[in-house]
């Protein structure tokens, strides 16, 4: 059986075993281990299998991840996503779909420290939508508002998703995250204007609210300090040449605790439970690390990416047509795969195919992550969409979706923006001198 | 999509307390971690005197938390499974779990030898880390006890007598 044959009955076999129900990172570590014997050997392929372990215990730029996750657990149980909600609500204050926009710009913040997006919509599904609901808002749009934009912490700086692609694609982490800026916020924009959108075509599902008074106003943005500071030391420390991204996500993560502690919003019990979550997180997604480490070797045995990329280049096809194919992947992987298992699973093969066409690994994680927000709200398999189900039993799942076609359609504006516009990309890399 | 909890272990028998074990032991690294660190930037920035070998100190501590943690997560059953199946032929579901079980018990064990023998090189060289000079078979210890822990309790989760698997 040639190598190329192998590459291709391995990738069958992953996903036959990841829809059989085997966990991620262990069909990836089997699929990856047998793919490797059939074309090197038991000998090399066991050798192999026996290193990959020890690289996690020797790589300082995956500790990043937990100590994100960490700040993120310590800000979801000290109640900062409420007063946060609060002073965005006093932002918006006045003008129709203010609630809804308040819920797009503080899970747009929340989540960027969060780092979970099913955490942002379960925290948000609580604070933001018996407030819409209680405003008369549209069931279904108040929680499809939140489920979608739960989603912009994949994008939005600090994200953990952006720092797996770094090691995923051996690219700049701090590059990355300048890179995620632009495009972040253009999609947030995006959610405020789809909001207003659709304020304007059915004005019935998104009642005007009576404006808060200034003073209100005022009190209500004083509490989004905590999360500032957190941005702050999280994001800015690493610009302002103060932190390394291993050490921005320390002290952020420290930060966390002590405002949390400093103003009385976490018992001990608390710091316990948000230290014990991460290190279950930490360890689910470092499975599927060390499973995708394994594949990955495989993969790069194959030679399937480069031979893929000479077939492209030999067949002659449009950039756009290859770039179409890629995403139309990512929207099918979407469907049933997590984010993370998406990323680890898909970028050995997609990133050569698409420099190959001439963009470059930080263009492509931007759209990678992009097309992810995508895969959190789609059918059948939205995760967010199911949190919020979860706590919202009687909106239907159906009617959830619904509510977040407005936002979806602003997913696709934003990869359509950056395909066309690449440069939004690169703008603040540049400007901060580091492309 | 995902199997949070569906079937982790009973928090009152012997592999919830197992599984609390290894979350807090997990849990004292990732917290010496963030602590390490901060105190290198602070001490980096007040007093010009930064601590020697962070990167490896921090390396160390990671794989406590992940290699300490991945039994818990076995016997919590949090690993990611996507369960399109489960709608499709509910009545195969069982029968699918016990056999992701059995073939992460060997996956386990075929890992686990390999990176012994790995791990027996590593001692007969001396090899050590370039900073510090730690041995490093001080980092292979939570590698092999995470390995070898999460075969134990993936096996635990397998044989468990009320038949879920």
């Amino acid at each position: 059986m040639s190598v190329g044959a192998i590459g291709i009955l391995g990738v069958i076999g992953l996903l036959a075993l990841i829809f059989l129900r085997v966990p991620i990172g262990l069909a990836l570590a089997t699929s990856g281990l047998l793919g490797y014997a059939a074309i090197d050997g038991w000998a090399t392929a066991l050798k192999m299998f026996g290193t990959v372990p020890f690289t996690l215990a020797s790589a300082y730029s995956l500790s990043v991840i937990p100590l994100f996750i960490l700040m993120g657990a310590v800000a979801s149980r000290a109640n900062m996503a409420k007063e946060l909600f609060d002073a965005a609500n006093g932002l918006f204050s006045g003008v129709r779909g203010a609630l809804a926009n308040a819920t797009i710009g503080s899970c747009a913040l929340f989540g960027a420290i969060c780092g979970s997006s099913i955490a942002t919509a379960a925290t948000f599904s609580r604070v933001a939508i018996p407030e819409m609901r209680r405003h008369g808002y549209d069931s279904a749009f108040a929680a499809g508002a939140v489920a979608s934009a739960g989603t912009l912490d994949v994008l939005i700086p600090p994200s953990v998703l952006l720092a797996i692609y770094a090691i995923a694609a051996e690219q700049s982490l701090p590059k990355l995250y300048a890179a995620a800026f632009i495009p972040g916020f253009v999609l947030a924009a995006l959610y405020v204007l789809a909001v207003f959108a659709v304020a304007w075509v059915r004005p019935a599902w998104v009642p005007r609210v009576a404006a808060m008074k200034l003073k209100e106003r005022l009190v209500a943005a004083i509490g989004m300090w905590k999360l500032a500071v957190l941005f702050f030391f999280a994001v800015f420390g690493i610009y302002l040449g103060w932190f390394s991204p291993t050490e921005a996500a320390a002290v952020a993560a420290f930060a966390a605790i002590v405002i949390a502690f400093g103003t009385s919003a976490m018992s001990w019990r608390g710091l316990v439970d948000a230290l014990l979550e991460t290190v279950y997180t930490t360890a689910a997604i470092f499975f599927i690390v060390v499973g995708a480490f394994i594949f990955s070797r495989f993969i790069v045995l194959t030679r399937f990416p480069n031979e893929l990329v000479t077939w492209v280049q030999a067949a002659g096809l449009a950039p756009f047509s290859i770039l179409f194919a890629v995403m139309a992947l990512y929207l099918l992987l979407g469907t049933f795969l997590d984010e993370v298992s998406t990323i680890l699973i898909t970028v050995p093969v997609t990133l050569p195919l698409v420099t190959g066409i001439g963009y470059d690994g930080v263009w492509f994680g931007i759209f990678v992550t992009v097309m992810c927000t995508i895969g959190l709200i789609s059918p059948p398999t939205g995760m967010t969409v199911f949190v919020i189900q979860a706590q919202h039993p009687d909106i239907p799942v159906a009617r959830i979706y619904r509510g977040t076609l407005p936002f979806l359609a602003a997913d696709f504006v934003l990869v359509a923006l950056l395909v066309a516009l690449p440069g939004m990309v690169y703008w603040l890399p540049n400007v901060l001198r580091m492309m | 999509m995902k199997d949070w909890h569906e079937t982790g272990a009973d928090p009152r028998d012997w592999r919830g307390t197992a599984a609390k074990v290894c979350g807090w032991a997990a849990a004292a690294f990732l917290a010496a971690m963030m602590l390490l660190t901060v105190a290198d930037v602070a001490l980096r920035a007040l007093l010009n005197t930064p601590i020697r070998g962070v990167v490896e100190l921090v390396e160390l501590c990671l794989a406590c938390t992940f290699f300490l943690a991945l039994p818990a997560s076995f016997l919590r059953s949090e690993h990611l499974v996507v369960d399109v199946i489960d709608g499709l032929a509910p009545r195969r579901v069982p029968l699918l779990k016990r056999a992701s079980g059995v073939l992460a018990v060997i996956v386990l064990a075929v890992l686990g030898w390999q990176s012994w023998l790995v791990a027996q090189d590593s001692i007969a060289f001396g090899d050590v880390t370039s900073d510090l000079a730690l041995p490093r078979i001080l980092y292979w210890i939570p590698v092999l006890t995470g390995i070898i822990g999460s075969g134990i309790a993936a096996l635990a989760m397998l044989l468990r007598r009320d038949g879920r698997a």
